[in-house]
């Protein structure tokens, strides 16, 4: 199976895995496909850096994140308020679903360190698009310094009012990679 | 460049107590101890005194940290001048060779220590890393063992243990090493979360109970530890969901996972208004600055 790497996708894996140089980390890849064709991964959400291997957190995280998701999918058909906080509203939605027997993504892993076509077992072929301006996205932004705006699950566990869906990065991310920037 | 004290606005003597309140807190932050340091060896060394040789060795050590070998070698070599035939300062040659990856010369050199010192913890410990950055996690559990039998109240090992063992899996092993550090730290609230995340992941309603407990323990000793809120949440409710507890349990679980939801929500509602109470008072601070107050 082939995957197509975003350049948002790309970057904030390669900023978590800065962010924590000593640490294994993981996250979850966001993705499109059409049936027989290349994964598409559009985004990553940048989850755990520490105790990988243990239950509950990962399955809060997972369940915040689909949950997450769903309430975007419904946002996109009505008015959402900018840098709106929903999670006292759906509270009640979201810790009902992390009692429920709701199945689990497959979670592959993947070496940070040899971020290329042999990273991921899974993988046969992992295509990105522009390699080089994304390559220089995100090293502007790690010798910049704004590898420390990206927040994981676990820190925003440690400081809830950081925002773990790192809204402030996609944006400088999307500033940088932008055709008005003479980028991708 | 402009150097840190001239950007910062700081002296050579709060530099200097930086950095001892970073080692006496144990403090990991060694890219900020690369630059402080860094600027006090090379400016005010001699203002120093005696505090320069063990700035020397934080520095060193941060310094290994961020690859930064030119740094290391500069403060190796001072601390070898000062102290020739230490063990301590032979520890750090041998730090150096393993962040350089010669994993065969360091041992030679904690070997060499050992053979001098039989009771140096410092050399064992170093070589249990060795075969912690090889990967070999088998050997590493074995030595950590075998070195735990000889100095059982070394709590930063019996730690180091539950790591191996949460890696590699093997969860019963792992909780016996922090039931281990929570009787020698009865009150650190860290340990009894970390248990009760090792006995949810075990599972099994006789587990899910005792993660319910420690949970609850873990937010008595600091009631602002939001995985213990969320586990106790979930360890709550997976029990009074269970067909096998008697209708009691069930009701007092549902309560418990009641009250975890409510103060899950209080916590996020206070945070959502303490961003809006920060972005407020960023919008007048911004306001009275651009009109000149």
């Amino acid at each position: 199976m082939s995957c197509l790497l975003s350049c948002l996708a790309y970057v904030k894996m390669y900023l978590h895995s800065c962010l924590f140089p000593r640490c294994s980390v993981n996250g979850l890849l966001l993705s499109s496909s059409s049936a027989g064709g290349a994964v598409c991964v559009t985004d990553c959400v940048p989850l755990l850096h520490s105790h990988l291997p243990l239950a509950p957190i990962t399955q809060l995280a997972l369940t915040q994140v689909k949950e997450d998701l769903r309430v975007q999918e419904g946002d996109q058909k009505g008015r959402r308020e900018p840098g709106c906080r929903r999670w006292p509203n759906r509270l009640v939605e979201l810790l009902q679903a992390l009692v429920s027997r709701v199945p689990l993504p497959v979670l592959s892993p993947v070496d940070f360190c040899r971020l290329g076509t042999d990273c991921c077992p899974f993988l046969s072929r992992i295509m990105l698009r522009q390699w080089e301006e994304t390559r220089d996205i995100a090293s502007q932004l790690l010798e910049s310094g704004d590898h420390g705006l990206l927040v994981d699950f676990d820190g925003h566990l440690d400081d809830i009012t950081k925002d773990w869906t790192n809204q402030t990065l996609n944006a400088k991310i999307a500033e940088l990679s932008s055709p008005a920037n003479g980028s991708i | 460049m402009a150097s840190l004290s001239e950007m910062y606005d700081v002296g050579w003597e709060e530099m200097r107590d930086k950095l001892r309140k970073w080692r006496e807190d144990n403090c990991r932050n060694s890219e900020q101890i690369v630059d402080v340091g860094e600027e006090l060896i090379s400016e005010h060394s001699s203002k120093l005194g005696d505090d320069i040789w063990i700035i020397y060795e934080q520095v060193m050590i941060a310094a290994l940290d961020c690859s930064r070998d030119d740094l290391a070698l500069t403060c190796l070599q001072e601390l070898r001048k000062q102290f020739p035939d230490s063990h301590r300062v032979k520890r750090l040659t041998g730090m150096r060779l393993e962040a350089l990856e010669r994993y065969d010369d360091a041992n030679k050199h904690y070997d060499a220590i050992l053979q001098e010192d039989p009771t140096n913890t410092a050399a064992r410990k170093r070589k249990i890393s060795i075969l912690r950055a090889q990967g070999k996690s088998t050997e590493a559990i074995r030595e950590l063992n075998e070195y735990l039998e000889q100095f059982v109240g070394d709590q930063e090992a019996w730690h180091e243990l539950s790591e191996l063992y949460i890696n590699e899996h093997d969860y019963g092993k792992a909780a016996f090493c922090l039931e281990e550090l929570m009787m020698t730290n009865p009150h650190n609230h860290l340990y009894c979360e970390q248990y009760a995340e090792v006995k949810y992941t075990q599972g099994g309603m006789e587990n899910l109970e005792l993660a319910r407990k420690y949970f609850a323990q873990a937010l008595r000793l600091n009631n602002r530890n939001m995985r213990a809120l969320f586990g106790l949440y979930m360890s709550a409710s997976h029990i009074a969901a269970s067909p096998k507890v008697s209708a009691k349990v069930k009701k007092d679980n549902i309560k418990y996972a009641a009250w975890a939801a409510a103060q899950i929500n209080r916590a996020y509602k206070v945070s959502i208004e303490m961003s809006y109470l920060d972005s407020t008072f960023h919008c007048f601070y911004s306001f009275f600055f651009f009109i000149g107050y």
